[in-house]
């Protein structure tokens, strides 16, 4: 999994590229890192390039969250693939994450 | 497909790719494969941190359109069928990390077996593919 990390009118853009799952998992936590750092994190995960999580993904995700939303910030997640929004569907995680 | 692994520490994507390169596997469409890696990788996991085995046996079999794979380990007995399903309409502030994987594979699959057989924990996920 690739992280490229960008600003574009004022928010930060990470592309997620490739497949997210417990081998690199915790890179992935500390290639997400610079996306909290922000007073009020306004952050666009752009998933068309993502092809697969597992639930270790999930989890990054779900903390990213909680952070985000524990700073007032904001989270969304763009084009993702039908086969991964479906895990998203069928955990609940479409319900407490933004998907669009 | 069958084959055993030994040791097993710091293999886990020889094993999933085992399984995904696998004659009974390696030809199935794109939505099937996603899924299948996606429970194969779940079950693993919950073996590789939990279990302390120091073996995974894995067999595939395709038979009449119906897809079985199978994992065996000698670690302690462990039935994940019997964990409560992680509450999916918790609020963010609620939700739990935990517990995900084998919910996902509940989704995913049509059935999941668990046996406990002299000494060893015996997991089988089916799926119909025709």
């Amino acid at each position: 999994m690739e992280v490229i990390i960008s600003q574009e009118n004022g928010q930060m853009v990470a592309r997620l590229i490739g497949r997210l799952d417990t081998t690199n998992a915790t890179q992935f936590q500390n290639d997400i890192t610079p996306l909290m750092e922000a007073e009020h994190p306004n952050i666009v995960l752009d998933c068309t390039d993502m092809e697969y999580t597992s639930s270790q993904g999930l989890r990054m995700f779900l903390m990213l969250q909680k952070t985000v939303s524990s700073k007032a910030g904001s989270m969304v997640m763009t084009h993702m693939r039908p086969a991964i929004r479906e895990v998203f569907d069928i955990t609940g995680f479409s319900k407490i994450i933004q998907i669009e | 497909m069958k084959k055993r692994f030994e040791p097993i520490e710091g293999r886990n994507a020889e094993i999933i790719e085992t399984v995904m390169t696998s004659d009974e596997v390696a030809q199935l469409n794109e939505e099937l494969q996603f899924k299948i890696r996606l429970c194969v990788e779940e079950v693993e996991e919950n073996i590789l941190c939990y279990s302390g085995t120091q073996w995974i046996e894995l067999e595939v079999t395709r038979d009449n359109g119906v897809l079985r794979i199978h994992f065996k380990d000698e670690g302690i007995a462990f039935d994940p069928l019997a964990k409560d399903d992680p509450d999916i309409d918790a609020s963010l502030e609620n939700r739990q990390v935990g517990g995900l994987g084998i919910f996902i594979c509940k989704q995913m699959m049509d059935k999941l077996e668990y046996t406990y057989e002299h000494g060893c924990n015996c997991f089988t996920m089916i799926k119909q593919i025709d």
